[in-house]
């Protein structure tokens, strides 16, 4: 396709190129203003690894449930209350006992101290 | 021909001065530029590391340039520096992700400041022309010929935005940026051939949309 020819739209190019503002005092603040460090560069390099751990659960509010959730088994675990030791009692037997060391390891090791 | 456009809003001889701020203009006029051998990807990687001496280094590099592009083709003055910001802006941010070899910032920036412009450009179109709205009262010398120069280049730039977007963009950086078809074609990413079929297509409609305003404009009718 040929380029057309027209004097007048030349003449417009020209007296458009020939347009060269240069910028003020002003917008060279405005663009500075707005020339801060990336945000992420920033976020990234001052997030450690908690942090990260902390957004992939879902924050503080999701981490304070979770905290909220031990606490109430363990003391669960620990007194528990008279409906879940029936309920234990039941599909387990009526006494429960566990040991979480072998009481036979004292005598071992005086065994071992003897000779 | 034309030094500068003046009226509210539009280009004014005052605003076609030096006026940058100290710095910028100490480092583009009297002081050599220290980074002189250094590249535009260079200077945005070391912003993106936190340098803020390579902010002020890009905007004096490129701010005028960026300026000028959207001046020519929106012949606003303010809706221009409005672009360049927005322009800057992009630049900013992208920056963490600029991958230094994979493109050069000046033809990155000619894409956005030209989709900024056609932007631009669309929502003027059914808005109120420049030359439906009462010339403000100029008594400096050759003021005649400035508000001339001032409707002639509203017109032309009321015409581009008659234009489909692609056609705009095409015929601003080729006419107005003075851009040889393959650095338009690496810009707009397309090929040599579509920049020749837009960019005359875009011309011969110009030609078309101007055609009624010539007497007006300044010029004689053929």
């Amino acid at each position: 396709m040929t380029d057309p020819k027209d004097d007048m739209l030349d003449d417009l190019f020209a007296e458009a190129r020939a347009l060269s503002p240069q910028p003020s005092d002003a917008l060279v603040a405005r663009v500075l203003a707005d020339a801060r460090p990336p945000e992420r560069a920033i976020t990234s390099a001052q997030t450690g690894i908690f942090t990260r751990l902390l957004d992939v659960i879902g924050g503080w509010p999701a981490a304070g449930g979770l905290v909220a959730a031990t606490l109430a088994g363990v003391w669960i675990g620990v007194a528990p209350p008279a409906s879940v030791e029936d309920f234990t009692a039941t599909l387990l037997g009526d006494q429960v006992a566990v040991g979480f060391f072998d009481t036979d390891i004292a005598f071992d090791m005086e065994t071992l101290a003897d000779g | 021909m034309i030094a500068a456009v003046a009226g509210d809003g539009l280009l004014s001889p005052a605003n076609c001065t030096l006026g940058v701020t100290a710095l910028a203009k100490q480092q583009m006029n009297t002081m050599p530029d220290p980074t002189a051998g250094v590249s535009d990807a260079a200077l945005l990687v070391a912003f993106a590391r936190g340098d803020a001496q390579a902010a002020r280094d890009l905007t004096a590099r490129l701010l005028p340039r960026v300026l000028a592009q959207a001046t020519r083709m929106l012949t606003n003055q303010a809706e221009a520096e409005d672009v360049a910001q927005e322009a800057m802006i992009r630049l900013w941010k992208i920056a963490p992700d600029w991958q230094q070899g994979h493109a050069q910032v000046s033809t990155w920036l000619y894409r956005v400041v030209a989709n900024l412009c056609t932007d631009r450009l669309r929502k003027r179109r059914g808005s109120v022309s420049l030359d439906q709205i009462a010339e403000p009262e100029d008594s400096t010398p050759n003021a005649a010929t400035r508000i001339q120069t001032q409707t002639r280049l509203r017109a032309l730039s009321d015409a581009l935005a008659q234009l489909p977007e692609r056609q705009a963009e095409a015929v601003a950086l080729r006419h107005l940026e003075g851009l040889s078809n393959p650095e338009i074609a690496q810009i707009m990413d397309i090929s040599v051939r579509s920049v020749e079929s837009l960019t005359a297509r875009g011309k011969r409609a110009l030609v078309d949309i101007l055609a009624g305003r010539k007497a007006e404009l300044g010029y004689e009718d053929d």
